[in-house]
Parts: C-alpha cells; sequence; structure tokens
C-alpha cells in the first residue's frame, strides 16, 4: 500500500518529480559513462602495452631505470644460454638500448636507439622491415614510429645519419634509412625512438648478443634470472599508466560528486516542500493508524523511486549512448591525444562491468535514500492533532 | 731482370721518401708540448653561427692540465653567469636564472653548448694526443700558406672518442692547423680549421678556430681567442663546485 501511495504521490508531484528523475539520470549516466571511458581507457593501455612493449612480463637489466637517460649505456647484460634458447624457440625478445644522436636534414636530435631481432613475433613491431639484406652495406635501414615521423619531418625512404658512442665511448655513425614509419599507439616505442637490427646494434656498440630488456611470450614459471636481471609483470609495467588513470578518474569523481550533492539537494528541497504541503495529509494518515515509522517510510520510499525511476530514464535514454561509445569509441581531441599516453591515439571504447554499474547504482541509490530520509525527521516530531490542523 | 731493377728502384725511393718524413708519434709530442700546459687562462670569444642568426659569447676560462677546468660566461646579457666546471669525468654547469647547478652526464653530454657545434662531451676528452693516438706521416702540405706535415692518427686504445684523426701540422710551429676526426665507421663528424695563430712568449697558438658538427646544417662555431696565459698560479677553489654559486 505504502509503495503505491508513493508512486501516487510521485506522480501527483508533476514537474518538480520529472526534474528529480532527469537529473537522478544525467548524474547515473555520466557517472557509468565515465567510469566506463577510464575502464576502457586502461584495458586498451593494457593490450597496447603488452601488444607492442612489455609482452606477458619482462626481464629488465638491473642498471636500467626508465626515468634515467643516463644510465641507457651502461644497462645492458650478455644473455645467458637458456635464454639464448627461449629466444631461439621464440619465447622471447631481446632488445638492446643505447643513446644516439640523429641528424634529420643536418639537424641534430637526441634519441633513444633500440635493437631488436628482424624474426620476433612477439610484439607488433614491424620488425621484418629491419632486415639487412646486405651485410656491408653502407645504410641501415630503421623504422619509427609516426609522432616521431611527425616531429622530425621524416618519412618513409629518406636518409640521415646516426651517431652514437659504444661502450668504451668510441664514436661511430652510419647513415641510415627509414624502412618503415609504423602506426604504434604506444608512444613509449615512438617518440624519440629509432629502431634497428638487435645484431646490428650489438655489432656497432662493441657487444655481444647483450640487452636492456627482455620480452617474454608467456608468463615465466620462475622469474629469477640471476642478478642482471630484474623481472616486472604486466601489471608492475602498467603501474604508472594505471596511476595515471587513477589520478584522472579522481579528477572525474570530484565533477560527478558536484553533481551527484546538487541532485540530492534537489531531492532535499523536494522532501521538504512536500512534507510542508502535506501536513494535513500526514495527520489524516496518523489519525487513520498509521505510524510515524510507517510515514517516514513512505515519504523515503517516495524519495528512493526517484531514483528507480532515475535508472529506468537511465536505462532508455543513457543506453543508445553507452552503445555507442561501447561499440565505436570516443576519439580524443587531437591536442590531448599527442600527449604521449598509451590508449590516447586510438578511440577509446567503454567498458561498462556489471561491478561498476551495480556500484555505482548502489552509491547514488544510498545518497538518495539519505537525501529522502533527511527531511522526515520533522515528522517524528509532529503531533497528529497539530499536523490535522496544518500546523508544524 | 729489368722488372727487379724497377720493383727495386721503387722500394729505394720510397724509403728515402718515409726517411724524409720525420715521426709522426715525434711530431705529437710536439704537438701536446705546444698546446698544452700545466695551467692557462684565457678570454674566449665562441660566435655560433646558425641559419637564422648569429651569436657572440665571451667567456672567461681556466684549466689545469686537461682534467680540471672552469668558464664564466661574461655575455651576452642572457648567458651572462653561467659557469661550468669540469672535474675528471664529471661536468656541471651553473644556471644564474635558476640559481640551480646542474650535472651534465649520459645522453645530455650528447648536446651542443650554447647551441654551437660543439657538444658537452668534446670538452671531456683528458688524454694527451702522445697517449691516445699513434701517428703516421703520409706526406706534406701547404695549407693557408703554411708548410705542414700530413698525419694520420689512430687511435692506441679502445676507448678513445675519435678512433681516426687526419690533420695538418704546421712544419714549424707545430699547431695542428686542419683537423678531420672520424667516427669508427669511418663518416666524417668534426672538422677544426685554425684560421688565425698567434705567438704567446715562446709558444705558437690558435688564436681563431673553426669547429664544425660535420654532420650538422651549419655554418659552424668559431671560437676566438682574445687573450690567454700559460702555466700561471690558479687557486685550487676555481675548480671546486663552490665556486659555481659564487
Amino acid at each position: 500500500m505504502i509503495l503505491k501511495l508513493a508512486y501516487k504521490n510521485i506522480l501527483g508531484n508533476g514537474w518538480r518529480s520529472l526534474i528529480n528523475v532527469i537529473i537522478l539520470s544525467i548524474v547515473l549516466t555520466g557517472m557509468i559513462w565515465m567510469q566506463g571511458l577510464y575502464d576502457g581507457w586502461g584495458r586498451i593501455a593494457r593490450r597496447q602495452m603488452i601488444a607492442w612493449q612489455f609482452g606477458s612480463g619482462h626481464y629488465e637489466q638491473v642498471n636500467y631505470d626508465k626515468y634515467d637517460s643516463f644510465t641507457l649505456d651502461k644497462s645492458n647484460a650478455a644473455l645467458s644460454p637458456e635464454m639464448e634458447k627461449q629466444v631461439a624457440d621464440g619465447k622471447a625478445v631481446p632488445i638492446l638500448y643505447s643513446a644516439g644522436v640523429i641528424y634529420p636534414q643536418g639537424r641534430m636530435t637526441p634519441v633513444v636507439i633500440k635493437g631488436i631481432p628482424t624474426q620476433q613475433s612477439i610484439l607488433a613491431i614491424p620488425t621484418e622491415y629491419l632486415k639487412i639484406a646486405d651485410k656491408s652495406a653502407p645504410v641501415i635501414p630503421v623504422i619509427i614510429g609516426k609522432q616521431m615521423a611527425k616531429s622530425t619531418r621524416l618519412s618513409e625512404g629518406d636518409q640521415f645519419t646516426m651517431r652514437w658512442k659504444d661502450i668504451y665511448g668510441v664514436f661511430n655513425a652510419y647513415d641510415v634509412v627509414i624502412a618503415k614509419v609504423m602506426n604504434t599507439p604506444v608512444p613509449t616505442t615512438d617518440v624519440a625512438q629509432v629502431w634497428m637490427d638487435y645484431d646490428k646494434l650489438n655489432e656497432v656498440k662493441a657487444l655481444n648478443n647483450s640487452a636492456t630488456l627482455i620480452v617474454l611470450k608467456d608468463k615465466p614459471v620462475n622469474s629469477d634470472l640471476g642478478s642482471d636481471w630484474r623481472y616486472l609483470s604486466t601489471d608492475d609495467s602498467m603501474a604508472g599508466t594505471d596511476a595515471m588513470i587513477s589520478a584522472k578518474r579522481v579528477g572525474g569523481y570530484v565533477i560527478f560528486t558536484l553533481l551527484l550533492f546538487l541532485a540530492m539537494v534537489a531531492i532535499f528541497d523536494t522532501q521538504i516542500l512536500s512534507i510542508f504541503k502535506r501536513r494535513k495529509e500526514i495527520g489524516t494518515l496518523i489519525a487513520l493508524g498509521l505510524t510515524k515509522r510507517q510515514i517516514i517510510r513512505l515519504f523515503t520510499l517516495e524519495g528512493t523511486l526517484y531514483m528507480l525511476l532515475g535508472t529506468v530514464f537511465t536505462g532508455i535514454f543513457g543506453m543508445p549512448l553507452f552503445l555507442y561509445f561501447g561499440i565505436k569509441g570516443y576519439s580524443m581531441p587531437v591536442d590531448v591525444s599527442s600527449y604521449n599516453i598509451a590508449g590516447m591515439s586510438d578511440s577509446i571504447k567503454c567498458y561498462y562491468s556489471p561491478i561498476m554499474i551495480i556500484s555505482t547504482f548502489l552509491i547514488v541509490m544510498l545518497v538518495t535514500v539519505f537525501a529522502s530520509w533527511l527531511p522526515t525527521a520533522r515528522i517524528a516530531r509532529m503531533k497528529a492533532t497539530d499536523a490535522l490542523l496544518g500546523k508544524v | 731482370m729489368k722488372k727487379l731493377i724497377t720493383i727495386l728502384s721503387l722500394i729505394a725511393s720510397l724509403t728515402l721518401l718515409n726517411a724524409a718524413y720525420p715521426d709522426g708519434n715525434e711530431l705529437l709530442k710536439k704537438i701536446d708540448d705546444n698546446m698544452l700546459s700545466k695551467t692557462m687562462k684565457a678570454k674566449t670569444t665562441m660566435v655560433v653561427q646558425t641559419k637564422r642568426a648569429t651569436r657572440t659569447m665571451v667567456s672567461i676560462n681556466w684549466a689545469q692540465g686537461n682534467s680540471k677546468s672552469f668558464s664564466e660566461y661574461l655575455s651576452p646579457a642572457r648567458e651572462k653567469g653561467t659557469k661550468m666546471l669540469k672535474d675528471g669525468d664529471n661536468l656541471w654547469i651553473y644556471d644564474p636564472n635558476t640559481d640551480r647547478i646542474i650535472q651534465i652526464s649520459g645522453n645530455m653530454l650528447k648536446q651542443s653548448v650554447m647551441g654551437s657545434d660543439l657538444s658537452y662531451e668534446d670538452f671531456m676528452e683528458e688524454s694527451t694526443m702522445q697517449e691516445s693516438y699513434t701517428a703516421t706521416v703520409s706526406g706534406a702540405k701547404v695549407y693557408e700558406k703554411r708548410d705542414c706535415w700530413v698525419l694520420n692518427l689512430s687511435a692506441k686504445k679502445a676507448d678513445v672518442a675519435y678512433q681516426k684523426i687526419t690533420m695538418y701540422v704546421d712544419k714549424v710551429r707545430f699547431i695542428p692547423l686542419y683537423e678531420d676526426r672520424y667516427a669508427k665507421s669511418g663518416k666524417l663528424l668534426k672538422t677544426t680549421r685554425v684560421q688565425e695563430v698567434m705567438q704567446v712568449k715562446d709558444r705558437w697558438y690558435p688564436k681563431t678556430v673553426l669547429y664544425k658538427d660535420a654532420l650538422k646544417n651549419s655554418k659552424g662555431t668559431l671560437f676566438n681567442v682574445e687573450s690567454i696565459e700559460f702555466d700561471l698560479s690558479i687557486p685550487a677553489y676555481i675548480f671546486s663546485k663552490a665556486s659555481l654559486k659564487k
């Protein structure tokens, strides 16, 4: 009976109810969409970084610090015979890093030179373009990314000189030709990076089968590879990106907390007004035998019904939006997509997990129930006679 | 028989020709003796010539052998107060605008000094020519109206930055007037051309030198020595990090 009464009251409230429901629906839609966007971004970033950079985990040479370019030239170690076998079996791919300088059109540009075996298939980098047909050829084929090509104004077929120092500090330089401009979505494989053949880089660095990173196809059973190497799982590698997405998510939460607060104020106001306008009705209901607790429940239920109707609205009007961004994705504006953050170069397909949807619904529900219940404390203080006379 | 006589006469003439050339390593010693000093203080002008503009930077420099040096930029106003300290393998820069000392190492060493054709790592060479290279004289040449020996230098050790150098050395003044520095692959990396020399007491020293990064699209960097003193007494604090902020 209370539910029926609450429903009738909501309908009776007319526009006021509709506005509340719409606001709640907007908040719910926005919260689910925003979280879906961040979850989708996290998923795509992870997928891309696994495909282009980290595989199912990787080993780093212990001296290597990705935040310190000074460590580049001293962070390499020879592969162990076991690791060599894994590389030969296609289960691992070694990558050698070197600091270097390129001179496109005579402009000096510092880069990181990365040597990767041409026959690898673990990473999506098109390494087949790095094959050196003639070992004595004076020009080395290299691959760069789209962003690197844009910033250096280079394109496929362009030749320029690349200089570096070998492990003894001796200058070496070769002419290189861009064999391929790859469309990598992971900026850390693109910006200021030049990819070349692993064996050639070892040779010109005066090294022998040495690497800075070893990327694995599958998670290792035993991650200990000796004191020269440090194992990093995909989660470890993604920690920075995950933290960044979390920080962005918090920023989004702030906006939606404000929106939620406004929605709650609207419900609170509606309830206050409703109690004031319906004093005689409250008195009548008490006179008819309803307990104050039952009346409080009625009013609280009315508020909660706003939320339920808001959910229905969200389902009807938000669903096309969710489907569109889930299937077509959200393309970042050009200025944002050039921020050099993984997952941003492609359109982000929102991912709506059931846990996320349910938890968002529950949070909004709880807050709505609270905002609906809070004004009803006044009912508890009412006397039935005063209420019938319209006094509070 | 005729063939034998021709070969013998060829060998004899080559031997005579070689005998006419001085020993390359002796020449390197003379170059080191002339160019190096225990200490040195100089006021220099560096003219960086780029496509768009020419910038002139005046600095005062102190050096102790090849391992320690200290420079302070006096002009232009933008660079005034910038200081650079080299102590062995370490290089620090003091930026007066931020009041910070920055250690230059790793990839930063590859960057150019004040936009010039010189990189920071060019300042890091410590060994003398004699210690680093074996030289052979391959001929004689007149360069800038001076009689020179053509020297081909090969690195003695695996850790010498430039493995091959070709230079023309003034036969009388023992100044390398022309230098081409090559990468291990044989690619020309840096060129040095002495345009003017000066006499300081009993030694001759380059006064105006054009440095050029052969891979870079630039007109080069002109280095001009305004004044120079050798073997003077320099207080030890000059080569300390504390002097960078003074």
